[in-house]
């Protein structure tokens, strides 16, 4: 009984007013939706929304460990092109190939990811810059990469399987890679001694390293993670387009820190819970699919999309003043 | 016979002896002020009377009202009843700007000023004098040199980067600050606690010439002594309630400190360690220890069960010793040894690990000691995240054991471990701070002032805790400003000059007049010791 009041009150303390917002506006706009036209309300409808969130849901929950940190991560949009386009190329190599694509692709992510954090931890530079120079380092080795020779692109059947098929009837396979990325990530924010050091460095570095917390290694590690999923979402998209495209991670960036940012992660560092970046996913992927419905012009969408997306800051900004 | 008379606003009384009894009208009186947060009581039906060429100490626990009595005089919260008069008008301020241009201006424990801008800068920061809409440095320059003489700091240079100076010269710049914006009635919240003995007296001199020039002066601070001195009467607060006020000198200290507490005081320091642990292994050692100029070949020696004080004026390399032990400054030269063991420790990572078992109590518990908006529980695992992870997950169990513990023992007053640490008072915060340190069992706990700012009933806690830890065998380096403590808790004390150990007092020889001496480094042989 005890340990269930116990329970009850911790999840009341993380209910935070920034989640509880983000949910209310996912219905409201699923509600104005319907309005449009009933098909919004639709299983497969919905099954489709969840299955374009997943990529984003999975790239998100790298920037969000990240932002905790009180740090950020711009190499995004290229490092999910070299997951996508270093997957590709690795599964035209016969056999083996298509079996290591996938890792391969990964690797490629989180190879990058360290360069990151060991500017970031080691050498001491912002991430802001280091991390916007190894975008463009990484944007430059693609160019030439596919520049040289035509390599391989379309992606390996088991990426496809991995991206669109179905192991669950009904349940998209990227749908549950998500689900095992974000349970994982919940795992480790909340039940290791890992998590609870990101959180203390993101809150105030200074205490955590005096704290005798190796604040360098958790750091590095983290802009590692961080790389690995962005490269995984790339894995991801060119199964699900069944080719790797240059650029095509160009959309994600901004979605990614709105979305974890909506969801009540602090921008500064060291608060925010994973319940959030899931319903700053839904919400941002719900937008984007609803203005896109509309038959709104390009112009428009990006109008609207970066209004709202201010409007939410600046309703979240409110709060944590009178905080 | 009664009899009055009005002259210049103030009233004079003169009773029947004819002595005139001078009672001054007051500038601002509060009358019923109360503030909650949250569900804690914060203030409860305040009154208070601030008079002109007065000096006024509030006095209390952490946690007892104060600070929430200066912070709405201040502007910075409103109070939820009660109303506050100026010169015999209701005011209510919405802001500390507001504050200041009624002439209320505070002087608060933390220090305001942004390191990387001059002191000029930062003295005329809230309304510097312009010319044609730029800022006019000559005029600015002016008001501060003004300024700093007014709070007798001439030796600041108007134009050095306040992150240069040593934190006692910042409070010298942040009272300088406080003049400029011509107060009526001057806050003085713990505003001595980073002071030396030297500015202290320094300070003392110029509120009081303040005082006589017709200022009202709000003086809080933890340090008896230094009220003794200053104020002319006294309030005592208690749990949010108004306790008494009366005139200062009418009361003994300890009748004061029993007013604090509610409770009988006696025995603030526990005994000392008996003299033959004095004779153990020494578990730390340490030999030529030199870092850049601030440290210059330190050789000392720590034993289990021993209390090592650390003394001398503020800013002689005690606190850059403490972090060359601890590991965080780079490029130290000299050996350190553990048990006669030469160690390499170069990161707090490597000071924790358990064949050093170090533990470092930092300076700043707000910003080095603690993460505020965490939680309690959070806060105490930091430094013993090893000790309850099995491969890396936390064994939510011993957790919760290892802090129940830790909250038994420090007796440390929360409602839940599930708070923010932030919530908590000051005095809870910094048994926070130690007991995160307990749960590692450190077998040398280094200190770096860590009363500052804490209360009278908690002091004596920790140098009841303090005591008990070394018994239990830890070896302790006690870095203090207060000299009292120094005296009162350690069997032996180094005192530092210049980065060097100047002398080392034993026993009996630890007196303030031979700490004050060698602080100073001037010569004490009118004491002799054989």
């Amino acid at each position: 009984m005890n340990a269930i009041t116990a329970r009850l009150s911790s999840f009341r303390r993380h209910l935070d007013p920034a989640v509880i917002t983000a949910f209310a506006c996912i219905l409201l706009l699923l509600f104005l939706g319907s309005l449009y036209s009933r098909n919004f309300l639709s299983p497969e409808y919905l099954l489709q929304q969840l299955k374009v969130a997943s990529f984003l849901g999975i790239i998100a929950t790298g920037m969000m460990l990240v932002i905790l940190l009180g740090q950020i991560d711009l190499s995004l949009p290229w490092v999910v092109t070299v997951g996508a386009m270093m997957s590709s190329a690795a599964a035209g190599f016969g056999h083996t190939g298509a079996m290591l694509a996938i890792p391969f692709g990964i690797f490629c992510g989180v190879l990058i990811g360290l360069v990151n954090g060991f500017g970031v931890a080691y050498l001491r530079i912002p991430s802001m810059i280091i991390t916007l120079a190894t975008n463009a380092v990484a944007q430059g080795l693609m160019v030439v990469y596919t520049g040289g020779f035509s390599p391989q692109d379309s992606a390996s059947p088991t990426m496809r399987y991995l991206a669109t098929g179905f192991i669950i009837p009904s349940i998209p396979n990227s749908v549950l890679c998500w689900i095992i990325v974000g349970a994982a990530a919940v795992f480790l924010m909340n039940r290791t001694g890992f998590g609870r050091s990101i959180y203390g460095i993101g809150n105030r570095e200074r205490a955590a390293y005096l704290s005798g917390i190796n604040t360098r290694r958790i750091v590095l590690t983290v802009f590692g993670i961080s790389g690995g999923l962005a490269a995984f979402g790339g894995v991801l998209l060119a199964g699900y387009a069944s080719k790797a495209a240059q650029s095509m991670g160009d959309a994600y960036l901004l979605p990614a820190i709105a979305a974890v940012v909506l969801g009540g992660t602090s921008i500064l560092g060291g608060r925010g819970s994973y319940l959030g970046t899931v319903a700053g996913v839904l919400l941002i992927t719900l937008l984007q699919s609803i203005l896109s419905v509309m038959q709104m012009p390009e112009f428009g969408r990006q109008i609207i999309y970066g209004l709202v997306i201010i409007m939410m800051l600046l309703l979240y900004g409110r709060e944590s003043l009178s905080r | 016979m009664v009899s009055q008379k009005k002259f210049c606003g103030a009233i004079l009384v003169y009773n029947g002896d004819g002595a005139a009894l001078v009672e001054i009208k007051p500038i601002l009186r509060m009358a019923g002020v109360s503030k909650r947060y949250g569900g804690v009581r914060a203030l409860e039906k305040a009154d208070l009377e601030v008079r002109p060429g007065r000096i006024h100490a509030i006095l209390g626990e952490n946690g007892a009202g104060k600070s929430t009595l200066i912070k709405i005089m201040a502007g910075v919260v409103a109070p939820d009843h009660g109303k506050m008069l100026l010169d015999d008008t209701e005011v209510s301020f919405s802001s500390p700007a507001a504050a200041n241009k009624a002439g209320i201006v505070c002087i608060f424990q933390e220090l305001s000023l942004i390191p990387d801008l001059s002191v000029a800068d930062n003295i005329v920061i809230s309304d510097p004098p312009t010319r044609l809409g730029l800022i006019d440095r000559k005029q600015q320059r002016k008001i501060a040199e003004q300024a700093l003489a007014r709070a007798g700091a001439e030796d600041i240079h108007p134009l050095s980067l306040v992150k240069d100076l040593p934190l006692s010269r910042r409070q010298m710049v942040e009272i300088a600050k406080a003049l400029a914006r011509k107060p009526r009635i001057l806050i003085l919240d713990e505003a001595t606690s980073a002071l030396t003995v030297a500015d202290v007296t320094k300070i003392f001199g110029v509120l009081k010439r303040l005082r006589n020039e017709g200022l009202a002066l709000l003086y809080i601070s933890h340090r008896m002594h230094e009220i003794a001195e200053l104020a002319d009467e006294c309030t005592v607060f208690r749990n949010g309630h108004k306790v008494e006020t009366y005139k200062a000198g009418n009361k003994t200290d300890t009748q004061v400190v029993e007013l604090m507490i509610g409770r009988e005081y006696k025995n603030v320091f526990p005994p000392k360690a008996e003299r033959k642990t004095l004779e153990n292994a020494p578990v730390l050692q340490t030999k030529g220890l030199t870092w850049t100029d601030r440290l210059k070949d330190i050789s000392l020696t720590a034993r289990a069960g021993e209390i090592v004080g650390l003394g001398g004026l503020d800013g002689q390399g005690q606190r850059e010793l403490l972090l060359a032990l601890f590991g965080v400054l780079r490029r130290c030269s000299g050996d350190i040894l553990i048990n006669g063991k030469k160690v390499i420790i170069n990161s707090p990572v490597a000071a924790k690990a358990d064949r050093i078992g170090m533990a470092l109590v930092p300076e700043d518990r707000k910003t080095e000691g603690l993460m505020l908006p965490m939680t309690v529980r959070d806060n105490l695992s930091f430094a013993a995240l090893r000790r309850i992870t099995n491969s890396g997950i936390v064994n939510r169990a011993k957790e919760q054991k290892l802090i129940d513990e830790m909250i038994a023992l420090l007796a440390i007053k929360t409602a839940s471990a599930d708070i923010p640490v932030g919530s908590l008072s000051g005095g809870n915060q910094q048994k926070v701070v130690i007991a995160k340190w307990l749960m590692n069992q450190p077998r040398i706990i280094l200190l770096n002032d860590p009363t500052r700012g804490i209360d009278v009933g908690t002091k004596q806690e920790l140098y009841v805790l303090l005591r008990k830890l070394a018994y239990d065998g830890a070896a302790i380096l006690f870095y203090s400003t207060d000299y009292d403590e120094l005296i009162g808790c350690c069997d032996r004390v180094l005192v530092l000059y210049d980065g060097k150990i100047h002398r080392e007092l034993k026993g009996a020889e630890i007196t303030e007049h031979t700490l004050i001496a060698s602080a100073l480094n001037v010569e004490t042989d009118r004491v002799s010791h054989p």
